[in-house]
Order: C-alpha cells, then structure tokens, then sequence
C-alpha cells in the first residue's frame, strides 16, 4: 500500500511536470529540451528557502516558483527569436549550463554529493507534511489546482492568443498583438509552474543532487508530454500515468531489474517514433506538433 | 607548458571535426536535426571491440567491419525513421523527437547487449614522443593523421568529383538540383551512408584512446553541434574549423581553471553565437532563421 502512495506522488510531480511543458510545446509550438534544469532550480530553490531561511510551506514555494519563473526570463528573453532547431539548441544549452553549474558550484549546491536532511515543510508555522499520507494530499491539492490553473489559463484569451500564435504567428502579429512578449510571459509560467514539482520533489525524497535535474530528464519530460499529448489537459495526464506505471507493468511480468530498465527506455522510444508517425498528436492530443 | 595544452585541444579537436563533419553532411543538406546520430557515433566501437575481442580479427578488418556495421545502422534509420516523414512534409520538430526516440533505442539496446558501464578496448598506455617541449602520444598522432586524411579526401572529393557537386548543388537549393534531374533520395541515402562512416572513424580514434559505454554519444553530438553552429551551417568547412576552435578553447578552459567547466562555457559560446551571429564565423546567408 506504501508503494502505492509512493507512485501517486510519483504521478502527481510529473502530471505537474507534463501539463506545465503543455503549455510551452503544446499551445505555442515552443519545443523545449531544457525543463529539467527549471525542475532543478525549482528544488534548489525550495530547499534554500526551507533548509537555509527556514521558512514555512508557502513562502518556501511562491520564493521557489517565483525565482524560477524570474531565471526563465534568462534564457527566454535572448532566445525568443531563434526559429525551429535553433530555439531547441539554445533551451538544451541552457539545460546544460544549468546541469554544470549545480554540479559544479560545490560551496553553494554542495555538488555531485548533493543535499541532504531537508527538512518536511510546516503548514500555519505548526503543522509538519511529513510521511507518505500527508504528502499525498499536498501533491494532490496542489497538482489539482495546477491542472485547473492552466485549464483555465488555456481556456482563457491569453490561451486563446497563445493557439493563435502557434497556428499563424504572421496573423497574430497583424492584429497586433505582442508576439515575442506571449512567449516570453507563457515560458515564465510554465517554469513558475514546473518548480512546483521541483519544490515537491525535493520535500518528499529530502535529498536532491543535479543528476535527478540533467539533460536524460529532460528528454524524459518532454516524452512523457508527447506520448501522452498536446494541447489539452487530457494528453498530459495521461502522459505522466504513462511513464510512471509503464515500470510497474514490467517489474509485473518479471522481468529482471537490470533488463526492465532498459527495456523501459526501448518501449519510449518505439513510442515516439510509432506516435511521429501514425499519431502526430500523441495518445489524447488535440494538437499535431508542427 | 600552455602550448601542450594547445596541441592536445587540436587534436581533440580535429576528432571533433570530423564527428561534426559527419552531423554537417546531413545537416547542411537535408536540414534533418539527426539526434540519432549521438548513438550511431556510440554504437561503431562496440562492433569495433566485438569484432577484435570476440571474432579475434585483426584491427584494420575490425575497423572497416565497425564502419560497415555502423554505416547500415544510420541507412536504417534514414530508410525507417526519415524517409517516410520526408514523404509527408514533416516539421522539423517531428522529426527530431523522432530521432530523440531512435537515439534511445539504439543506446538502450546497446547497453542491453554490452552493458551500462565503461569497456576499454585498448588497454595500457600508449608510447609517446617529445617534439621540442611537447609530448605526443602515438595515439594522437594517428588520430591527428586520420583526421587530417579524412578532411583532405572528402574536401577533394566535395570540390572535384560528380558526388560532391551534387551535394553542394542540394545544399544551395534541393527543389531546383531536384528539378535539374538529381536523384534526391539517392544523394540523401549516400550522404546518410557518408555520414556515419564520419561517425564511426570519429568514435573509434576516441574509443581507442579512452576506452566507451552508452552514453559517450550524446556529449560528442553537443560538440559537434556547437561546432557545426560556431563555424557556420551551410559550409562544409565550418565543423572543422569550429572543431578545432572549441577543442582549444576546451583546453584552455582546463588550462586556466578546471576541467569542470568546459562544458559550461562551450555551451555559453553556443549561445553566444546563436544571439549574436547565428550564421558562424564562417557566415553564410541561411535558409532558416
């Protein structure tokens, strides 16, 4: 029953993960190779907050999702430009920065040893999410408001201008509308929005280092997304349910550990490649990346 | 003590050359982002050390079998993967999460086969020479000859022969050298073919020196790409040139700091580039962005 719960944080961090990239890739066409790193500056950031300020719940994620958000103008700002290939380089060079430097820095991010003993976080100052059942209602409450959060926010005029941009940029751009600032403001959001699962991350497992935030991440993100789908809630729901019990159904049959791993990795890619081909829009998609 | 650093980035970057040769041969012309090709790089010292290891060839048949094998990996996957997208006008972004999920295929299969973890296919140390105040190794001295071996023939070849103007009339314009009666998938199957014979030489000199495992592929496509983009997409000469600068300049960064950030400041120089002069150094006008 533990494990259980233990996969329902599991799918909840990464419906987090899926439905925030959603919104880059799958309302504006914005493939990004570089959402580990906001996953990881997300945790690193709750973990500053918590272990060094020691703040409580909230504060700990609004500093987390608001500096991630403030660092994704960073790379957003100067890339928005590039076209196609080029945008996906310069979010894989980000990714890559990001990776060397958490790994690196070693007097702040203590590095390839990672961080340890951080501490559960406090509701109202008193109350302490510590152990599994609690931390399944936190996830839950707060993947539930995300997924409404940005049910809305793709049902609203913003989401409305943002499927605009990703359908015919020239059109938006004729009736006046700010088509560098829609990207930019949407990749913020989706950051802000991605250090949930970061701050979620680092609380329940208490012990972070860079290797959980590198570029196989990010690849394993983005194909969760595209499996699942793009362009409504549905597809990334189903995504993040996807890569989280696919292992299961494998260790299931019996398969040996060592083989089960790679295996994984081998169906994922079969996936992408079947889905590119046949189904364009992944499982439960409405949009066809273009 | 700094030119030993120097000549060591050079020839490290001269392998980088032709590993970003070979992205560049497929880039440059069908504009196809190969990811796969991190892994069709991995996979030619694997067959390189089964063939040697396991069927007990001697070196230079293994290394002509590491190349056909790895040759018919990336025909396979232009024949399965891109072909059939190019028939249907893919986007560029389909097909590379395409070649992301080949990518993972093949370095997963590969790690089924031979194992996660790192082989060394030469083992000891190999015998050096001094020039003036320089060490050079054996090894580095074959992979600087390869290298430049390899550059020389293929820029005689892209200048003089038949094959090579036709490359370079598809790079220029695919639809009119289409129009003008060039076998377009023809040309694309060679160039495919070119391509990963460029990534399995490459991957083979590296491996030889310091041995591999699954995941080396990934990390040299990053160099190539960068050197690729530094250079300028569009030339053949580029990834050589931008190969050999990102080699140095890798060096120096271990010179003056640490080896810790040499990732992190080619990567700072690929972005650089892409703000501030997407077109490379070399700058040629581009059909893109």
């Amino acid at each position: 029953m533990d494990y259980v719960i233990h996969l329902f944080i599991l799918i909840n961090i990464y419906i987090i993960l899926t439905t925030s990239t959603n919104l880059l890739v799958g309302t504006v066409n914005m493939l990004s190779l570089g959402q580990a790193a906001f996953y990881g500056i997300g945790a690193y950031l709750s973990v500053l907050a918590l272990l060094s300020f020691n703040w409580p719940l909230f504060p700990s994620l609004l500093f987390a999702m608001v500096g991630t958000g403030l660092i994704s103008f960073l790379i957003s700002y100067p890339s928005i430009r590039l076209k196609g290939d080029y945008f996906v380089l310069a979010t894989l060079g980000f990714q890559l920065i990001v990776y060397t430097i958490l790994y690196n820095w070693v007097s702040v991010t203590r590095g390839p040893y990672g961080i340890t003993g951080i501490p559960s976080p406090k509701l109202f100052g008193s109350i302490e999410i510590a152990g599994l059942w609690p931390f399944l209602i936190l996830s839950t409450v707060l993947t539930i408001m995300v997924v409404v959060i940005f049910y809305n926010l793709i049902h609203s005029p913003f989401g409305r201008a943002l499927r605009g941009v990703r359908d015919d940029e020239l059109s938006m751009k004729a009736l006046g509308k700010n088509v560098n600032r829609l990207k930019i403001y949407t990749f913020a959001i989706s950051s802000a929005f991605i250090a949930v699962s970061g701050f979620l991350y680092a609380t329940y497992v208490s012990y972070i280092d860079p290797t959980s935030f590198n570029l196989d991440e990010s690849i394993f993100i983005l194909s969760a997304l595209i499996v699942g789908g793009l362009g409504n809630i549905r597809g990334p729901v189903i995504g993040a349910l996807f890569v989280i019990i696919l292992p299961e159904v494998l260790r299931f049959i019996g398969l040996p550990d060592s083989v089960a791993a790679n295996l994984r990795q081998i169906i994922y890619g079969l996936a992408l490649i079947l889905l590119m081909r046949y189904r364009p829009q992944g499982i439960a998609g409405t949009y066809a990346i273009k | 003590m700094i030119w030993q650093f120097i000549v060591n980035g050079i020839i490290t970057g001269m392998i980088y050359g032709v590993v970003a040769l070979g992205f560049a041969l497929v880039y440059n012309t069908t504009r196809i982002f190969h990811i796969a090709y991190a892994a069709i790089h991995m996979v030619a010292p694997y067959l390189l050390m089964f063939s040697m290891q396991s069927l007990g060839l001697p070196l230079f048949v293994s290394i002509l079998l590491a190349v056909l094998g790895t040759i018919l990996i990336g025909y396979a996957v232009d024949i399965l993967i891109y072909s059939p997208l190019a028939k249907r006008n893919s986007s560029s972004n389909v097909i590379m999460v395409s070649s992301i999920g080949a990518m993972i295929i093949i370095i997963n299969v590969v790690a089924l086969i031979f194992g996660n973890e790192t082989k060394i296919i030469n083992p000891g140390v190999s015998q050096s020479i001094t020039i003036g105040k320089i060490l050079v190794t054996y090894t580095q001295v074959f992979q600087f000859v390869t290298a430049l071996f390899l550059f020389l023939l293929f820029f005689i070849f892209l200048k003089f022969s038949r094959f090579g103007i036709i490359t370079r009339a598809y790079r220029d314009d695919e639809k009119l050298a289409s129009v003008l009666g060039t076998n377009i998938p023809a040309i694309k199957r060679l160039l495919f073919i070119l391509s990963s014979a460029f990534a399995a030489v490459g991957s083979c000199l590296i491996a030889y020196d310091v041995g591999m495992n699954p995941y080396v592929g990934m990390p040299m496509l990053l160099n190539a790409v960068v050197a690729l983009i530094i250079g300028g997409v569009g030339r053949f000469e580029a990834p050589v040139l931008g190969g050999v600068l990102i080699g140095v300049l890798q060096a120096l960064v271990v010179y003056f700091s640490s080896a810790r950030w040499q990732d992190a400041v080619t990567f700072l120089l690929l972005i650089l580039f892409l703000l501030l002069r997407p077109q490379g150094i070399l700058g040629e006008k581009m059909r893109t962005v």
